[in-house]
């Protein structure tokens, strides 16, 4: 029978480590998700990863019982990711330049989900490669914001709790990201008719 | 009309998600009425958050990728997590000792004789004595550990299987003495049983039975056991050579069987039974009827200790009739 979350967390807690895995099943795709769209590079994400579930692992007896574990866990990872931007004295120019592709394959799927994907037009693939870029070229700060409200549907208050900010900082960055993604893709914005 | 715009402009962001009050909310659409250039504002954001919706494109990895990653990740914990005390206390005596080592480096200098004792200005006979006085302390336990062949050491490159086995009856005086046979399967290349042995409770070690080497089974019959040891030693480098051992009994036993990841002599030198490191676990059952000799073989399974007790719980009922619950910190 599969155990409910709180229950892995209390096994957990417990020091049973067999209860990490289902939790790593869980929620590896979002940690990394999360990683790669604030580091931008796989390798980095695959970094910080690690560093994320190893934390979990460590300090789950940290981890207040009755609170909601995913907030949890997007506080560690988000603030994994920015520390992890932040220690990286040279950053690099974009992602798809900095991944080894023999050994990453899973950057190589990003690029081709953007730009070689058989069902869409290659002028939505242009489109598609814009806007992600466009987001990938806000400060690290801003691009967190964006990514946990429009991408994983957070509320503000969420985001504050996870960034350890006022609700107030999160609507400006929030105010002002959107200001430069419009900018930054002034050209689209003005040609869609929605 | 400009302040008013501004005012206005900072909360668009807001009032697109919906998340104004009513007031702030008629506030905007008060505005927007008279104003082109808000409006426009609010149209363009509207236009970028149906883009961000429609075209950004997330990451995702390959299912390889995540298994490599699952796997890297177990490595790591395993190697990282200083779960027993004595590795606890290693790691804080550590802290404290390198602490207090920076402050006496500190006070020296500072203090009068800090040009004779200075330890910046006389770092390398500092540095030959540390060195010294840690081969005076290192030496002797490697070479004890090396030379440890009956147990094994991992100096050696050797791993253990070594199970223990308790049994419990639902009568608290059984009439029957069980007995046991341990089965050892070669399915792991390099696990090479070379030696076998019995260590009762009573402290007594038995010789060791004869072992046909055309057989994976020794039997256990000579002796009615209560509880006990069987070790075994088994030739091989790394974690997968862990080998299969199964108990067939007579009575109603509970049995496990791990390896430790250390040496069993540095093991019992730090006052630990070989047995209750977090390391692998196989729990094994007999039937119910006597006679029956159903053997009930569980997968290995990576357990804590603390889990083990609730992994007994995981069991088929029908299969135990245990008086007792096992408790781990018996072990």
């Amino acid at each position: 029978m599969e155990k409910t979350e709180a229950l892995l967390i209390a096994d957990l807690c417990e020091g049973d480590e067999t209860a990490l895995a289902p939790l790593v099943e869980k929620y590896k795709r979002m940690v990394y998700r999360l990683a790669m769209q604030i580091t931008k590079n796989h390798a980095d994400a695959d970094d910080v990863m690690q560093e994320v579930f190893i934390k979990v692992y460590r300090s789950i007896r940290t981890f207040r019982k009755g609170a909601a574990f995913e907030t949890w866990l997007y506080r560690i990872a988000v603030n994994e990711a920015l520390n992890f931007v932040k220690r990286r004295k040279r950053q690099r120019e974009s992602a798809l330049e900095a991944a080894s592709e023999a050994e990453y394959e899973a950057i190589t799927r990003y690029r081709a989900q953007i730009a070689n994907d058989p069902h869409v037009h290659a002028e939505k693939a242009e489109l598609r490669h814009h806007v992600t870029e466009a987001v990938n070229n806000l400060p690290p700060k801003h691009r967190t914001v964006v990514i946990l409200h429009e991408f994983e549907a957070l509320t503000h208050a969420e985001i504050a709790s996870i960034l350890n900010c006022s609700e107030g900082t999160v609507r400006s960055r929030l105010h002002y990201a959107r200001k430069k993604l419009r900018t930054m893709l002034k050209s689209y914005v003005d040609a869609s008719d929605v | 009309m400009r302040s008013k715009c501004d005012k206005i402009e900072r909360l668009l962001s807001d009032y697109i998600d919906g998340t104004l009050s009513e007031r702030q909310t008629a506030d905007v659409e008060l505005h927007l009425r008279s104003c082109g250039s808000c409006k426009r504002e609010v149209v363009d954001l509207k236009k970028t958050n149906h883009l961000l919706e429609n075209f950004y494109v997330e990451p995702v990895a390959s299912d390889a990728y995540y298994a490599r990653f699952t796997m890297r990740l177990q490595q790591r914990i395993e190697q990282s997590a200083p779960t027993a005390l004595y590795q606890r206390f290693f790691a804080v005596a550590t802290r404290l000792g390198w602490s207090l080592l920076t402050q006496l480096h500190r006070r020296i200098d500072d203090s009068r004789l800090g040009g004779l004792l200075s330890i910046r200005q006389h770092a390398f006979p500092y540095y030959i004595f540390g060195l010294t006085l840690t081969m005076l302390v290192v030496a002797p336990l490697l070479l004890i550990q090396v030379s440890t062949h009956d147990d094994g050491t991992h100096v050696l490159g050797r791993l253990y299987a070594a199970a223990k086995i308790r049994f419990f009856s639902a009568d608290s005086s059984p009439s029957v003495q069980p007995t046991a046979a341990l089965v050892i399967k070669q399915d792991k290349a390099g696990a090479q049983p070379t030696d076998i042995r019995r260590n009762v409770s009573s402290g007594r070690t038995t010789e060791p039975p004869v072992i046909d080497s055309g057989s994976d089974v020794w039997l256990f019959t000579d002796e009615p056991m209560t509880e006990g040891y069987i070790f075994t030693t088994l030739q091989g480098n790394d974690s997968d050579t862990v080998p299969n051992v199964a108990l067939d009994i007579d009575s109603e036993l509970l049995a496990y069987a791990e390896i430790p990841t250390q040496g069993a002599f540095w093991a019992r030198l730090t006052g630990r039974d070989v047995l209750t490191e977090n390391r692998y676990a196989l729990l094994l059952l007999q039937g119910m009827d006597a006679g029956q000799h159903a053997l009930q073989q569980y997968e290995r399974k990576r357990i804590g200790l603390k889990g083990f007790s609730q992994k007994l719980l995981d069991v088929p009922l029908e299969t135990l009739s245990v008086s007792e619950v096992y408790d781990s910190r018996e072990l």
